[in-house]
């Protein structure tokens, strides 16, 4: 059982739950001192030791009614003809189920005198079992062959059907296919019988594979997804996937959050005021009992995220909006411009209406052609004030500007003024300054530059604006 | 240290029952997190909206096994001092200007500043012992004879320091003074550690405790608090007033209200004399189930629907 325990561990493990060995000890000890027998009160005690949120607690219920699936396989009713169940009162189904079974099994015994393959097959303890229908033994035959050819590790769901045929095997189904064949040759009556014996068996397999695929791979499947998108460039993820990105990007928001916000708090107290300090230690006859600490006081840093939101970066810009929003509560102020031949700030989207709605109002009102030149211009007018240095400048576009005017000197003043402008580029870095990009020139005034076209690249840049702007 | 037996605490539905006499109902969950944290001496996490009886458990079990109850309420800048221990400044100074005459009389023979300081050592850290320590809340729980229920309420108004604080204390029942070394607990306190979620406990913390989310009861459950808590309101009129705490609930509110709330309502409806719920009563008395002008603005045109309904289920029942 306990090892059963484990393995139910490790599912939750696949379903992002996180679990540590002590947890797993504890979740042991749990289960001693409940016991197997309550299986609600078994369940509940599990989820107070292993789920900590209530997110993972719903997550763990789910896992739990399918791993430990109380119903065995059936492997008779399926065998009874539909007209046997049907024609007669429920009460009597079950007789006449056994009486069925007990022709069947005679009909096989008559056919196997005369036939040395079906012999063989009726001695071993697979056919026994099924012509018994021992429900308990099948099941754990079945538990020990999958587990034998590791079943668990099972990852994609072509694996199925190899899985299902090397359980099969391990069964001993050759036997039942020898015994088809030999009886097929002779044209015995016992045919049927023996055939529907094997479809039975052959689909409990198939679902209990099925079953331990949704189990174990799921989950994997999922992370495998997650990490596939998160190195996936931002415009060719799929529509569909869309909102897969976006939970993604909210699940980095809060790792990064909650790394950050660990670390200011910590700053919070200032070095050691020693004149303070002694001069409150007057009255107690000079002994410094209490000690005072200067208070560090910050300026409140202040990012600016200005963003081309032109067709060809749109997808881009949306993503690293997404990414700031979310991280509100540990970023310092906001402010947010959107531009392509025009620049217009768009902070009060953001305050009055959810991200997403945002960001479409936002590629709405100022989705176009791209002019650089015209839409720094804008942005001095609009933010030059406000730049100090304390303040961050976030600029993300493909510095594609038409072959217009770059306007660098306006970026120059910004960069002089601030405390640092960060480019982010889509595009990758050997196509900076080819055609009408103006990337090489605009670099010479940004502090750092970087490619930015998937989430890693774009989780990493905002753990280093996170930690550059406490 | 050793940990102490408590019969009343020998199996859930025994739990469930000593609790039921004390007036608190429970559900099999929270009787299962109290039976495990006994059982394994671990710590219980309780998260849930405010007013679902998180601090009222720790209390019953305190009432149930008849030990002290020790609160220590969170609240931001919380420190050691003030949690864990102090040492009394007054005292030691106190002290000090006392004995200082003594000083000669101690001093006497020792040649030197070396041999004096020698001298002066032997008698190092009287002034560090357990009797210049002022315990604080966590430091008396480690000190209870008989074992005590700890409670740290609200631990997400804490800061994160304060967590790591707590994090020997939780695992190991012991709390590392510097100039005294590590004091352990006599015996083991049991610990509950409530949270209305405000913000992320730590996950070194979290994996230390047994987690206990206490979600608004049932219907049924909520019914019987009420029937054990206000006895004398009658069959009919207490499940009209539960059903329409549970519509409430239903609605978009500030705050909505919990289950100390129904118990109010229900007291105060009482005092009234009322019978059943009519759509004036409930307007009249709305201001004890709801704390915010705005909520009771913004359910104030849904009332008569929420009455209704609640009469129909009613009859339905």
């Amino acid at each position: 059982m306990q090892s059963s325990l484990v393995n139910f561990i490790q599912v939750l493990r696949t379903h992002d739950v996180r679990i540590s060995p002590a947890e797993t000890l504890d979740a042991v000890d749990v289960a001693a001192s409940l016991g197997y027998a309550n299986r609600s009160l078994l369940r509940d005690g599990l989820a107070m030791t292993l789920a900590k949120t209530q997110e993972e607690e719903v997550i763990f219920m789910h896992c739990f009614e399918r791993f430990f699936q109380q119903d065995l396989a059936d492997f008779s009713a399926a065998a009874i003809p539909a007209n046997a169940q049907d024609s007669s009162p429920s009460t009597n189904a079950e007789r006449l189920a056994a009486d069925f079974t007990a022709t069947q099994a005679a009909a096989l015994q008559l056919a196997a005198e005369t036939n040395p393959a079906l012999q063989i097959l009726m001695q071993t303890s697979l056919m026994q079992s099924l012509v018994g229908n021992d429900r308990t033994e099948l099941t754990l035959a079945i538990n020990h062959a999958a587990e034998r050819m590791g079943l668990q590790q099972i990852q994609l769901f072509t694996q199925k059907g190899q899985f299902t045929r090397r359980i099969l095997d391990a069964l001993g189904e050759e036997h039942i296919r020898n015994a088809v064949i030999a009886l097929e040759l002779s044209e015995s009556p016992a045919l049927a019988v023996l055939q529907r014996y094997r479809d039975i068996l052959r689909e409990q397999v198939r679902d209990y594979v099925e079953r331990e695929y949704l189990l174990h791979a799921e989950g994997k499947t999922r992370q495998f997804m997650d990490d596939i998108l998160s190195k996936t460039r931002l415009n060719n993820i799929e529509h569909i996937y869309l909102y897969k990105v976006q939970e993604l990007i909210r699940r980095m928001a809060r790792k990064l959050a909650s790394r950050h916000s660990r670390r200011r708090k910590l700053l919070k107290r200032g070095r050691l005021d020693m004149a303070k300090t002694l001069r409150k230690g007057i009255p107690n006859d000079g002994v410094l009992f209490n000690t005072f600490w200067r208070q560090v006081r910050k300026e409140k840093p202040q990012i600016l995220a200005v963003c081309d939101v032109s067709g060809s970066v749109a997808a881009y810009a949306k993503f690293l909006l997404l990414f700031i929003y979310s991280l509100q509560d540990v970023l310092p102020e906001v402010r947010s411009f959107a531009f392509s031949s025009h620049l217009g700030e768009v902070s009060e989207y953001f305050e009055e209406f959810p991200v997403e709605k945002a960001i479409e109002l936002v590629n709405w009102k100022y989705g176009g052609a791209t002019d650089y030149g015209n839409s720094l211009m804008d942005f001095a007018k609009l933010a030059m004030e406000a730049i100090n240095s304390n303040t961050t400048v976030i600029i993300l576009g493909d510095a594609r500007n038409n072959r217009g005017d770059p306007k660098l000197e306006i970026l120059q003043s910004i960069y002089q003024r601030a405390r640092q402008v960060i480019w982010l580029n889509p595009e990758s870095r050997r196509a900076w300054g080819s055609g009408d990009s103006e990337m090489l020139r605009y670099q010479t005034a940004c502090h750092f530059s970087a490619e930015c076209n998937n989430l890693k690249q774009l989780e990493r840049i905002v753990d280093q604006l996170l930690k550059s702007t406490r | 240290m050793h940990s102490l037996d408590f019969p009343q605490l020998a199996s859930v539905e025994k739990i469930e029952q000593g609790f039921e006499s004390y007036g608190y109902i429970c559900s099999r969950k929270i009787a299962t997190a109290v039976f495990l944290a006994f059982q394994l001496r671990k710590p219980v996490l309780v998260e849930g909206p405010p007013g679902v009886g998180k601090t009222e458990l720790a209390k019953t079990i305190a009432l149930l096994l008849d030990i002290p109850l020790i609160r220590l309420q969170c609240y931001e800048g919380l420190d050691e001092a003030k949690a864990l221990y102090e040492w009394k400044y007054g005292k030691q100074l106190l002290y000090t200007q006392v004995l200082k005459e003594k000083l000669g009389d101690l001093l006497q023979g020792a040649h030197g500043l070396a041999e004096s300081v020698a001298k002066l050592h032997k008698f190092g850290d009287i002034f560090y012992s357990e009797e210049f320590l002022e315990p604080r809340p966590l430091l008396k729980a480690m000190q209870q004879e008989k074992g005590a229920i700890l409670l740290i309420d609200e631990v997400d108004k804490s800061d994160y320091e304060f967590e790591s604080l707590l994090l020997e204390i939780l695992s190991d029942y012991q709390i590392s003074i510097p100039e005294i070394g590590t004091v352990k607990a006599r015996t083991a306190p049991m610990v509950f550690l409530t949270s209305n979620n405000t913000r992320d406990i730590s996950d070194a913390l979290k994996r230390r405790c047994l987690h206990l989310y206490i979600p608004f009861p049932t219907v049924e459950l909520e019914e019987r608090i009420i029937r054990s808590r206000v006895p004398d309101v009658d069959e009919q009129l207490r499940h009209q007033l539960v059903e329409f705490v549970h519509s409430l609930r239903q609605l978009d509110l500030k705050k909505v209200p919990a289950i100390s709330e129904t118990i109010d309502w229900a007291r105060s409806l009482l005092l009234l004399h009322a019978q059943q719920l009519d759509e004036e009563l409930v307007r009249s008395t709305l201001n004890v189930l709801l704390k915010y002008e705005e909520d009771i603005e913004a359910t104030d045109s849904e009332l008569r629907a929420l009455v209704r309904d609640g009469t129909i289920t009613r009859q339905a029942v």
